[in-house]
């Protein structure tokens, strides 16, 4: 291992600190010519501070970082552009009314006499869109173009200018499945061709697909580097929690009673365009299962979540709630009969980010006569509830009851919705991307809760975009496409890559037809 | 109360403290200035000014041989607790809108309308008819309802039409002061009697409606004080008890703080924001039934080219306060001090009133600063070029 041409970067001991905390303790981070080498750990596990010293942002107290063995000091981004070290962020640094050739070749254009070479730089794209599969059309504006597409014009910024080392922040969170497929096959391409990739993530089985060897961080320690082939998704995890993970959410089968939420033909109009944003939606759920609704982004899921908890209105149709017409109820009419909803964005909806982490907890039970009296707020009763939900459901924060709730951690601010909602004990769950943006530790958590919850007997409605969450975690899959559900799918029996296909809207449910007919 | 101290209010103070001691200072030097520039003041004539900046409230007038006299002077402390009612109660107000998100710049609108209500009832109920406090409290009510009327207009256009409360506010301050002179312009109350004066309203001490003195003008003799004051106290006592205490004070934070989330919660996120405005808009009308009801102050009809200034100086009471309602009871009295060391220095000096003008511009101007500093004190400032929010930024990338 001695050998230093072996390695393209190395980042040898490398330690960060910041005032109070200790971002890298001792990591070494060895990349070789021509493999991916996934970095993984959880959220403020040092990844992106390690990054950002390889890219010169931060100069780090300890250690050093070689390029193909020689020691190289790299003070700012331009010298790891120097050094051909190159980075697709996780948000994309485009200009949407830009071409993409334009965005290319913007901070290194060819120019001669103060006029630009478009023509030049215009072959050197195409040849390299050809020669690594990376289709896209160079006239477009970013603004016209998917997310996917706006990726991969990222990727030929940095071949553009020749990088050799190429690192991909979180590439995969904004990807449907079949775009993360195609990236996966772009990356093993670019590798092919000599490049070198680090690939930043904390999805598991991308990193299985895709990676050549893992190290993992945990809390700015160096956890261990190992092969990809050698290991397993439940060592990984382990290293990267500390514990081990349950992966796959462990349940009994589901043994549904009652209907508990019935929707018949609901219609919401959309605030965007003239079109109904969800058509016509008809579904039960029980009392004793997880019913989850699947699709890709923006197919009328917000807005049917909207209609049902009353944020919208609803022009069409009819909602039924515990037997209970709740069609054209208030929002707090709902939520006296019986609705619990951990909304899709917590920022938005789900906390007053200024009210402390007590206010939030009762934000639903408030005027309840348990918490006030005449109007006056008995501070003793919150403050123990408060501390009551933070013991049970382990949300950590800085002050405790008393923590402002905008300074705290998104999994936990997660964990407190999470807390206020299930400890309402209301028979219909409302769930709406739950683990958006957690790591697994906090996933394993919520899902356990919400598991917990079907087996108490609330009926679970699931809304979600993640499709390992979909698979593992509900009993009935309904797909969501264009403001439909397209089809009806048991977890236990369908495939993921069929579940893509519908959700894509390239299937519908044969059976669903009919019965329209 | 303890824990508030703790968290913001010790920075709060301090912020507002600083800020006054500034602005006095500045005050003073800029009495220098003139005072060494101009021979007929000289440097005596300025120390003797900032001497009653400093201290006018204590002034008893210039002893024999001319030199100014200190000691406790009742008729000061009267007068400042006067000129307190109406700035307390409009600092109340803006305070209370700024606490559920709203910036109430309205307040002068709002005083407009409550002093035409309290003038019209105070005025128009002959008083041999109806006892006289029962004509008192129907003016003071019905200028608190005018007030809240005038402050639900913007804050339906807020909640409706997603209208900026601002932009309705100004608009409604100016519909007020032209509305008010046309409907005392057709009214029988203009001071006739009185030949010197014109396009005055007849105090309501004409129709012997006055707010009782409860023997505080036997404590601060010589001044204009009256029960009034000890009514405006209470009533911040009342706004901060609902505002912290209950339920209802819950409801409109969280619906001023994300109005998403209150309406997710299920809280009526259209009535709260309604109700601010107007519960914003009783309180600038109580200041100006309270100011109008003491009995002695005119009322100058033509208002259609200006608007009252108690309104915009209740920003700067709020401001000065941190918009805490208990804290406005003092900043209230504050600046209704400069006030009276303005009339003191006019009086007194070669300079005027407006000397103290410019203390409480450079006040209100760190005042606001103020809430900066405070904001970067509990973090929450967001990454600016300073060295400070730099480092809490290289912290979030660490979590990042």
């Amino acid at each position: 291992m001695e050998q230093a041409p072996e390695y393209v970067i190395e980042m040898l001991h490398i330690t960060k600190e910041f005032p109070g905390i200790k971002a890298n303790d001792d990591i070494t981070l060895q990349l070789k010519k021509g493999e991916i080498h996934a970095l993984l750990g959880e959220n403020g596990a040092g990844k992106s501070t390690l990054m950002s010293v390889l890219f010169g942002l931060y100069q780090p107290e300890e250690g050093v970082i070689k390029k193909d063995g020689k020691v190289v000091q790299i003070n700012n981004p331009n010298d790891a552009t120097a050094l051909h070290i190159g980075m697709v962020h996780q948000h994309f640094k485009l200009i949407d009314v830009f071409t993409v050739l334009d965005n290319i070749i913007l901070g290194a254009e060819e120019t001669k006499l103060g006029f630009l070479q478009k023509k030049s730089a215009r072959k050197k794209v195409e040849e390299l869109s050809k020669k690594y599969g990376l289709a896209v059309d160079l006239d477009a504006k970013i603004e016209d173009i998917t997310v996917g597409q706006q990726q991969r014009v990222e990727i030929l910024k940095m071949l553009y200018r020749d990088n050799e080392i190429l690192i991909f922040d979180e590439p995969t969170a904004v990807l449907t499945p079949q775009e993360i497929e195609e990236l996966m096959q772009i990356m093993k391409g670019l590798v092919k061709e000599g490049k070198s990739i680090l690939f930043i993530s904390h999805k598991l089985n991308e990193i299985m697909e895709v990676s050549d060897r893992v190290t993992v961080l945990r809390k700015g320690k160096y956890i261990g580097t190992v092969n990809t082939s050698e290991t397993t998704k439940e060592e990984l995890s382990r290293m990267m929690v500390g514990r081990p993970v349950q992966l796959v959410v462990e349940k009994a089968p589901a043994q549904p009673k009652e209907p508990v939420l019935e929707i018949e033909h609901m219609t919401v109009p959309s605030k965007v365009h003239k079109n109904n944003a969800v058509k016509d939606v008809s579904l039960t759920v029980r009392a004793g299962e997880i019913v989850c609704i699947a699709g890709i982004d923006g197919n009328g899921q917000t807005e049917f979540v909207y209609g049902l908890s009353g944020l919208e209105k609803v022009s069409e149709g009819k909602i039924i709630l515990c037997g209970k017409d709740i069609t054209h109820a208030s929002i707090r009419e709902r939520s006296l009969d019986g609705m619990s909803h951990i909304p899709e964005d917590r920022h938005k909806h789900g906390l007053v980010l200024d009210y402390t982490l007590e206010q939030n907890l009762v934000l639903q039970r408030y005027y309840e006569p348990k918490f006030q009296n005449h109007g006056f707020i008995k501070f003793g009763a919150v403050r123990e509830y408060a501390e009551y939900l933070i013991e049970k459901f382990d949300v950590r924060s800085g002050q405790g009851p008393i923590t402002i709730a905008r300074s705290m951690s998104g999994g936990n601010q997660q964990k407190a919705i999470v807390a206020r909602e299930i400890d309402r004990d209301l028979p219909l769950i409302i769930a709406v991307q739950p683990t958006r943006g957690l790591d697994v530790g906090a996933i394993e958590y919520i899902h356990s809760q919400l598991v917990a919850q079907r087996d108490a007997g609330k009926a679970v409605l699931l809304v979600s975009l993640e499709l390992e969450e979909v698979m593992s975690l509900s009993d009935r899959i309904l797909v969501m496409y264009e403001g439909e559900i397209v089809g009806e799918l048991d977890p236990k029996t369908t495939t993921v890559e069929e579940l893509g296909l519908y959700m894509a809207g390239a299937k519908r449910n044969t059976k669903k037809e009919e019965g329209a007919k | 109360m303890k824990d508030l101290l703790k968290k913001e209010g010790t920075t709060s103070v301090l912020a507002t403290l600083i800020s006054i001691i500034i602005g006095l200072l500045a005050g003073s030097i800029l009495i220098l200035i003139v005072g060494v520039t101009d021979k007929t003041i000289g440097i005596n004539g300025a120390w003797d000014a900032i001497r009653l900046v400093l201290m006018g409230l204590f002034n008893t007038g210039r002893t024999a041989t001319g030199a100014l006299a200190f000691g406790f002077n009742p008729a000061n402390f009267g007068n400042m607790l006067f000129r307190a009612i109406p700035l307390i109660l409009t600092g109340l107000s803006v305070a209370l809108a700024y606490k559920t998100g709203l910036f109430n710049i309205g307040a002068a609108g709002q005083y407009l309308a409550g002093t035409w209500a309290t003038l019209f009832v105070a005025l128009s109920i002959p008083t041999s008819v109806v006892p006289a406090w029962i004509v008192w409290l129907l003016a003071f009510l019905a200028g608190i309802l005018a007030g809240a009327l005038w402050g639900a207009i913007p804050g339906l256009l807020k909640a409706t039409l997603n209208i900026n409360e601002v932009l309705a506010c100004i608009m409604t301050n100016w519909i007020a002061a032209n509305l008010v002179t046309w409907a005392f312009d057709l009214s029988k109350l203009k001071n006739v009697t009185e030949g010197t004066k014109t396009a005055y309203i007849y105090k309501t001490s004409f129709n012997n409606v006055q707010t009782a003195k409860v023997g505080l003008d036997k404590i601060f003799s010589g001044s204009q004080v009256n029960g009034g004051i000890l009514i405006a106290i209470m009533i911040a006592v009342l706004v901060y008890i609902v505002m912290t205490r209950t339920t209802f004070g819950y409801e409109l934070k969280a619906c001023g703080s994300n109005r998403h989330a209150a309406r997710y919660a299920g809280i009526k996120d259209k009535r709260s924001i309604v109700l601010s405005m107007a519960l914003a808009g009783a309180l600038s009308g109580a200041a100006a039934s309270l100011y109008y009801l003491s009995g002695n102050p005119e009322f100058f009809w033509s208002t259609y080219q200006s608007l009252p200034a108690a309104g915009f100086n209740g920003i700067a009471v709020a401001l000065l306060g941190a918009c805490n309602p208990i804290a406005v009871i003092f900043t209230g009295m504050f600046m209704s001090m400069l006030e009276v060391i303005g009339s003191q220095i006019t009086f007194l000096t070669k300079y005027n009133e407006f000397i103290t003008d410019v203390i409480i511009a450079v006040i209100v101007y760190l005042s606001a600063f103020s809430l900066v500093i405070k904001m970067w004190i509990s973090g929450r400032g967001k990454k600016k070029k300073t060295p400070k929010a730099q480092k809490s930024d290289e912290k979030k990338g660490v979590h990042a």
